[in-house]
């Protein structure tokens, strides 16, 4: 019994040593992670480097259910869908050169392998580069960012189109995206039957601590990665982690592609997203939310509508009418 | 080990304990009789809406009563007192709307179905219940509706809306919904009756068991309508085993072929 206390004793040094160092950790985390980043694109690129968060337990606070409550509107914190490789470079070919070194801006979205390229096929990089080469001038069908259609954003461009809201409950979290909703089920039920094929998939998750693991089958490969024309097809495998970080104010979006009819090799994506508060300036891009209108004090944050239906046009023509 | 025998308990006793018995067992099928009434999910005590929903009725063919006709089953109509009470200027609008409807219905686009027309269209959405807000999410172009259980307001100058801005409150376990702020792109069936951007819902949705919910909204459009006009459906709980939305985004089907790039040989 003695020895029971004992152990039961250092094991809670043990947890609070653990956790000082946790904390000191994520101190450090948003030391590096407030450096100020280049500003290149009038508030769209947040940062041009960002920490890595590991996986471990969660810390936060936690719904009813067990899950760890991310609630609340989320961003990516490197820049938009222009560029999938060089996020803060600007579109390929819109005769805008990016005002920074390459070595300034952030890192490809790709984080393996390591020279940050997808590894396509030959002929799948035949069709990239057709792309980028047609997209200010889409005079084909295939051209036309599907995107600037009011397509969905799809897997993975949904996570730096634009801020988004996640919303929890019992064996469900929601990504209420800009264009496109996905809904993680939590519940075990099994993939839908594998020749229905969806523009966000059909992801299954489960918790595992502070990260939530998702595995995306029925994949339709339809929506590109960005204006840079990356793709995966419709016999692509997508596993997901997002890794929150201990404060909850940050995750990193960590995704192992596989598709052996379009790649030579599985690859990574690493997307950066911090939180969004009622203490942050609006931003158009990353929060666009309104304040309710109550009889209290409180500042309750919503949502817009996101409904985009009408586009059929290539990139622009969608903006002009609207 | 002491053991009590009847006759060594005194009268008064006896009464007491026939008293005791029988508020017990009064208590006890009170108590069963209000589960058995009352046996409906909840959250933080208000009916808990959270499943995937869908109608078997005939309404969105055309809200009022129908013979079948080549693009629809017949059905009796879902309107209280069977005619939507159209302006008269409206009322010709919506006619042709009615012989153009194959190509000028909206949802045949693919478009958001708008506000009540999801609920009663036939494909299965599914309700997301929190304490402060319910998410209505639509398989039909997986758009999100949100309803507002916070105590929270109209905006005061906003955009239109295609589902409309949607504010709820609870009056006892119904839950009263005032949705305003419409655009006007939507219908409200397949038979070309619509509404203007001036439209104003007021639903209520209240379950009849744990597994039907009854809908009713109250539809004004003083623009559309010479007055208010109620309609009325119910809905069943979809319990199929693993039974799941599935992403229904009809609009892009004209170019869905287009993507993703293939070999070109293939």
């Amino acid at each position: 019994m003695n020895q029971l206390k004992l152990s039961l004793k250092s094991a809670v040094y043990i947890l609070l040593g653990g956790l000082s160092l946790l904390a000191l950790s994520s101190m450090a985390e948003e030391k590096k992670a407030s450096a100020p980043p280049p500003q290149t694109n009038g508030g769209i690129d947040q940062e041009s480097s960002f920490p890595k968060i590991a996986s471990g337990k969660w810390s936060g606070a936690f719904l009813a259910d067990g899950q760890p409550d991310v609630q609340g509107f989320w961003s990516n914190t490197i820049a938009n869908h222009n560029n999938f490789t060089d996020p803060q470079g600007g579109i390929p070919g819109s005769g805008r050169a990016p005002k920074t070194k390459r070595e300034q801006r952030a890192p490809s979205r790709v984080s393996d392998p390591a020279n940050g390229e997808v590894p396509f096929q030959t002929w799948a990089l035949e069709k990239v580069k057709e792309f980028q080469a047609h997209f200010h001038d889409p005079v084909e069908q295939q051209w036309v960012e599907p995107l600037a259609r009011c397509a969905p954003g799809g897997i993975p461009k949904s996570f730096y189109w634009h801020g988004y809201e996640i919303r929890q409950y019992p064996n469900y979290v929601l990504f209420y995206f800009n264009s496109g909703t996905r809904l993680i089920h939590l519940d075990k039920k099994p993939h839908l039957p594998d020749n229905i094929k969806l523009w966000n998939g059909d992801s299954r998750g489960h918790w595992e601590g502070n990260t939530l693991v998702v595995d995306v089958g029925n994949h339709n490969g339809k929506a590109l990665f960005g204006r840079t024309g990356e793709f995966i097809s419709e016999n692509g495998h997508i596993q997901e982690r997002f890794i929150f970080s201990p404060d909850g104010k940050r995750y990193n979006y960590e995704a192992v592609l596989t598709d052996p009819t379009v790649y030579t090799r599985p690859f990574t994506v690493t997307i950066p997203a911090r939180r969004w508060t009622e203490k942050d300036q609006p931003n158009g891009w990353h929060f666009e939310v309104g304040q309710a209108k109550h009889a209290g004090k409180q500042v309750i944050l919503e949502s817009e509508e996101r409904i985009c239906a009408e586009n059929n046009a290539a990139f622009g023509m969608g903006a002009s009418t609207q | 080990m002491i053991v009590f025998s009847v006759d060594r308990i005194h009268p008064t006793s006896r009464v007491r304990q026939w008293f005791a018995l029988t508020a017990f067992v009064s208590m006890a099928l009170i108590a069963f009789n209000a589960t058995a009434k009352d046996d409906i999910p909840r959250i933080k005590g208000k009916p808990d809406f959270s499943g995937i929903w869908q109608t078997t009725s005939a309404a969105n063919y055309d809200l009022e009563p129908h013979s079948n006709r080549k693009d629809a089953p017949p059905g009796p109509g879902i309107v209280e007192g069977n005619v939507i009470p159209y302006l008269p200027k409206a009322l010709e609008q919506k006619k042709k709307n009615f012989e153009n409807r194959a190509s000028a219905d909206p949802a045949t686009k693919g478009w958001t179905l708008g506000t009540p027309r999801g609920i009663y269209y036939p494909e299965p959405f599914q309700l997301l219940q929190r304490a402060q807000d319910l998410t209505v999410l639509f398989q039909f172009g997986h758009s999100v509706r949100t309803i507002h259980t916070n105590g929270t307001q109209h905006p005061e100058d906003p955009n239109d809306w295609w589902l409309g801005d949607s504010r709820g409150h609870w009056e006892g376990d119904t839950l009263v919904v005032d949705v305003r702020h419409f655009n006007d792109k939507t219908w409200l069936d397949g038979a070309g009756n619509f509404h203007s951007d001036a439209l104003h819902v007021v639903e209520r949705w209240k379950f009849l068991d744990k597994n039907t919910i009854e809908y009713k909204a109250t539809l004004e459009d003083p623009q559309v309508f010479s007055r208010p006009f109620d309609i009325s459906v119910i809905l069943h709980r979809h319990r199929e085993k693993n039974f799941q939305l599935i992403e229904d985004y009809r609009f892009t089907l004209d170019y869905d072929q287009y993507y993703p790039p293939k070999p070109d040989s293939k």
